[in-house]
């Protein structure tokens, strides 16, 4: 079984696996790095959203045999307590309700604030249609990020 | 099981009736004591509640946390009468046990059942209980340190006041003399008006974990020396496997073996399948891919809802096959009539988190670990399943990616446990979305034959509903079953507008398709022809919907319905109705294109009342733009508002996505969808800007959770009808509705 090398939240790890797992699986099942969801395994709901490279991507469509030397955001690696921007905003506008959603709907902003850091609503709202919430949480989202922009351009 | 199953169904409708103030018996752990803390460190006066010595309060929580906030709402009742610190208070899943509280057995609604949007109103007062019996017990052992009266003493955030001298002591200093006081069996409860936790905006309890992808939900627990199954299932409901072929499979690696299990009748109606058993999930799910196999798919392998939808104008022609309610003499008409047929299609859950579950089955012994809405019921069937006592059986709840309903169902469980029962080890079941969208248990297909007549003076005279569907009843329960059909939500005796003559009725259609119960179940069903019906009387008379609404709400006293025994105010169904109309300036004069809808609605599951009004703009022939959708709420009195507000938000939403897009087909008695590409549900971009808005209330308090679903299609659809066509069938997509 091939070996694979790639660097998630800062950290150097090596897996043996399947060169056509997705990182999705590769980061849950191998790495334990749970708060990555699986929601449906083809790119229709945006559950499983990480960056690579600092860009969002679904990792259920990434083959870890094209990971290369990629560098791999997680949510677990977005901040020790919480702390990242995205984080307290939706923090403080009391986004969830299940919770499943929304490490890929906050990884998913972390990318699009990376790509336009001071975006449309028009680019908001293009960028997040793959990110489903079944809860309907999309409101409160998009005050969420609304905020983040705020507060980063308040510096 | 069929009692079991009636009275599951029963619990669902009128828990709050037979469980009610039983439910959480204040009786842990016995003989009036507290627990004895084996450290002294803690006071545990029952199961629900714990104070330890660092001062941190933790309210275990029974009901299943399925995004709609009882690990918040519930600890608030228990802190409010302990008159905690909130800041102190944490919530833990209840550990499931089959006689958590020893003596009590539940018949109606059990302490882990969740559903209906049932939790507060079960819960309130014996969780009220709970805190007020503890705070007690904190102010006797600290008048016993004072050496007075607990009359002197008051407790607020947290500490105990003496209120001669001023001397303040925290709970965490008191919690190891309050242990070792008998539990006090009278409490008085706080007025309403002395609250301070309840009504206020609550975080939710695990908002940090959700924040920071710690929080645990079923697909994610791990347990030493599991393995993974992926299950290729039957597309028949009632199919066999002929054959299978798996030596593709030992190419992958990972793959260790297929098992096979049938399908099953009632109550969860399994489909045949074979499960793929790897190392991964990954590995399990590409062997899969190479399995070669040969269903019998019996002989319902043909149907379509093309041809049910047929079958079901046909059927709304007859008489209904159960009367349900009748008032009066509808075959009495009056001059002038209206009739209306409406259609809603199968829907599925969707649930962000798809099905899975892990069992672990040995001889004399099962371990189970996932989200359940309704774990009484699994164990017991399970129980039989595996050939043990419910007590044999360690059941470990989880957090839910959603439950709308799904996880009330336990087919995803009853497969692991056959898998692993084959394998003897634990294994995770995970489904993926197609496997979700294809064997899901379906909210029924049905069609509403609407009849109304009125006099020459435009006095409505009479009013018939019937309305045919495939029931849910006979597939958790069976083909005889007594089980009243779904008929709340304005289809019965509940209907909340005052006319003289009633007749509604129901006829069951079969067909080879798993159904249950999908969020707000049969109130959205049936609010939707009601609340467009009423309209469409009210544009025939020439009068305005709303005002014609109110004015045939006007003046009716609140009444018990038949049958349910549901208290029922007319005047709050008109309240919400108001306020509504209200706050989207419903008397103001409208832009050019511009069109407002309005509905309203008695939520009979947890005696709340809910309305929506919706505003558009047409953009074209057959375009409309959403501008504004406003919803009202009176539940009662409220425990936590932001949760509220994220539930009525969100309980639009998802009633947004079944009134524009979601739709499930059948061809051959298979479904046609195949995930969310097929499967629409709303998105980003399809949510307008939603207000939500409180009616103040000073009655018990009543649910939320689905309260503001069955008002959303039948407001826009009469947004839609103000602006010159009427839809009678949904999803509006289906017609060549298009919106943006």
């Amino acid at each position: 079984m091939p070996s694979y090398s790639f660097n998630v939240n800062n950290k150097p790890h090596t897996v043996d696996v399947d060169e056509d797992m997705p990182l999705l699986w590769v980061l849950r099942d191998i790495l334990n790095l749970t708060g990555t969801k699986f929601g449906c395994g083809v790119a229709s709901c945006g559950a499983c959203t990480v960056l690579m490279n600092n860009q969002a991507v679904r990792s259920c469509q990434v083959q870890i045999q094209t990971c290369g030397n990629a560098k791999v955001t997680t949510i677990e690696g977005l901040s020790e307590d919480g702390s990242h921007p995205v984080q307290k905003a939706w923090e403080k506008m009391s986004v969830p309700q299940c919770g499943y959603c929304q490490s890929g709907q906050m990884m998913n902003v972390v990318g699009l604030l990376k790509a336009h850091p001071k975006p449309t609503n028009e680019q908001i709202e293009n960028m997040m249609a793959g990110n489903l919430c079944r809860c309907g949480t999309y409101q409160r989202i998009k005050q969420a990020i609304h905020l983040v922009i705020e507060e980063t351009a308040k510096g | 099981m069929q009692t079991s199953s009636i009275n599951r169904r029963n619990f669902i409708k009128i828990s709050s009736l037979a469980g009610g103030g039983l439910v959480l018996g204040f009786l842990l752990p016995g003989k009036g004591m507290a627990a004895p803390s084996e450290s002294g460190d803690f006071l545990q006066p029952n199961a629900y509640l714990k104070i330890d010595k660092t001062g941190k309060i933790t309210v275990f929580v029974g009901r299943q946390e399925i995004g709609q906030g009882v690990n918040t709402a519930l600890p608030m009742i228990v802190a409010e009468e302990l008159d905690a610190d909130w800041k102190n208070v944490t919530a833990e899943i209840l550990p499931y046990s089959t006689n958590p509280i020893p003596g009590y057995k539940p018949d109606g609604g059990g302490i882990y059942d969740t559903g209906g949007s049932q939790s507060i109103m079960t819960d309130y007062t014996e969780l009220r209980r709970v805190g007020a019996a503890a705070r007690l017990m904190l102010i006797t052992a600290a008048a016993n340190k004072w050496k007075v009266q607990p009359a002197q003493c008051i407790t607020e955030n947290g500490f105990v006041i003496n209120t001669l001298t001023k001397a303040r002591l925290p709970y965490s200093a008191l919690v190891g003399d309050a242990a070792i006081l008998p539990i006090p069996k009278d409490v008085v409860l706080k007025q309403p008006k002395d609250f301070k936790i309840i009504g206020k905006p609550a975080k939710k309890t695990n908002l940090k974990d959700i924040l920071t992808g710690r929080a645990k939900y079923g697909i994610d627990v791990k347990v030493p020396g599991m393995v993974f199954a992926s299950v290729e299932r039957c597309p028949v409901l009632d199919g066999k496997l002929t054959s299978v072929d798996d030596s593709a499979c030992k190419q992958v690696s990972g793959f260790i073996k297929t098992v096979t299990f049938e399908s099953s009748g009632v109550p969860m109606h399994l489909h045949a399948g074979v499960a793929v058993i790897a190392t991964t999930i990954w590995s399990a799910m590409k062997a899969r891919k190479l399995l070669k196999i040969t269903w019998d798919e019996g002989a319902n392998n043909k149907q379509s809802t093309d041809d049910l939808f047929k079958t079901f104008a046909a059927k709304a022609n007859d008489k209904p096959v159960k009367e349900v309610y009748k008032k009066g003499d509808v075959t009495n008409t009056a001059a002038n009539t209206l009739e209306l047929v409406f259609a809603e299609p199968f829907l599925a859950h969707g649930t962000i988190e798809p099905m899975n579950f892990i069992a672990d089955v040995r001889p004399g012994f099962c371990e189970l670990w996932g989200g359940l809405q309704l774990p009484d019921w699994t164990v017991q069937i399970i129980s039989a399943e595996v050939g043990l006592k419910p007590e044999q059986i360690k059941t470990n709840l989880t957090l839910s990616g959603g439950g709308f309903g799904r996880r009330l169902h336990f087919d995803f469980a009853l497969e692991a446990v056959r898998i692993s029962k084959q394998i003897a080890k634990p294994v995770k079941v995970i489904w993926d979305r197609t496997d979700d969208v294809r064997n899901d248990v379906y909210r029924p297909a049905s069609l509403h034959a609407m009849k109304a007549s009125w006099d020459n003076n435009g006095k409505l005279q009479t009013w018939q509903h019937h309305k045919v569907q495939t029931s849910i009843e006979v597939m958790t329960e069976g083909p005889d079953t007594k089980s009243p059909p779904d008929m709340l939500g304005g289809a019965g005796s509940d209907l909340w507008y005052d006319i003289p003559n009633v007749y509604t009725g129901y006829t069951h259609v079969d067909f080879n398709l798993n159904r249950g119960w999908v969020r707000a179940v049969e109130l959205c069903v049936n609010v939707f022809p009601v609340e467009s019906f009423i309209d469409e009387i009210a544009r025939k008379l020439n009068k305005d919907p709303l005002q014609y609404r109110l004015s045939l709400l006007e003046g009716r006293a609140a009444f018990e319905t038949e049958g349910s025994k549901l208290h029922l105010d007319p005047q709050r169904v008109a309240n919400a109705l108001k306020l509504a109309a209200e706050k989207i300036s419903y008397h103001e004069p409208r832009k050019k294109n511009h069109y407002i809808g309005v509905a309203t609605h008695f939520f009979s599951f947890a005696r709340s009342y809910a309305a929506h009004a919706v505003e558009i703009e047409m953009t074209g022939a057959k375009k409309f733009t959403i501008k504004k959708i406003v919803s009202t709420i009176d539940c009662g009195i409220i425990i936590n508002l932001d949760g509220l507000m994220n539930q009525m938000e969100g309980g639009t939403v998802f009633a947004l996505s079944q009134a524009l897009m979601s739709e499930i087909t059948v061809t051959n008695s298979r479904v046609d969808q195949d995930g969310f590409y097929t499967y629409q549900v709303a998105r980003m971009p399809d949510i307008p800007p939603i207000e939500v808005y409180t009616i103040p209330s000073a009655e018990e308090p009543g649910g939320i959770g689905e309260a503001s679903l069955p008002t959303l299609a039948p407001a826009l659809c009469n947004a839609l009808a103000a602006a010159g066509e009427r839809p009678v069938r949904l999803p509006l997509s289906k017609d060549g509705w298009s919106w943006g």
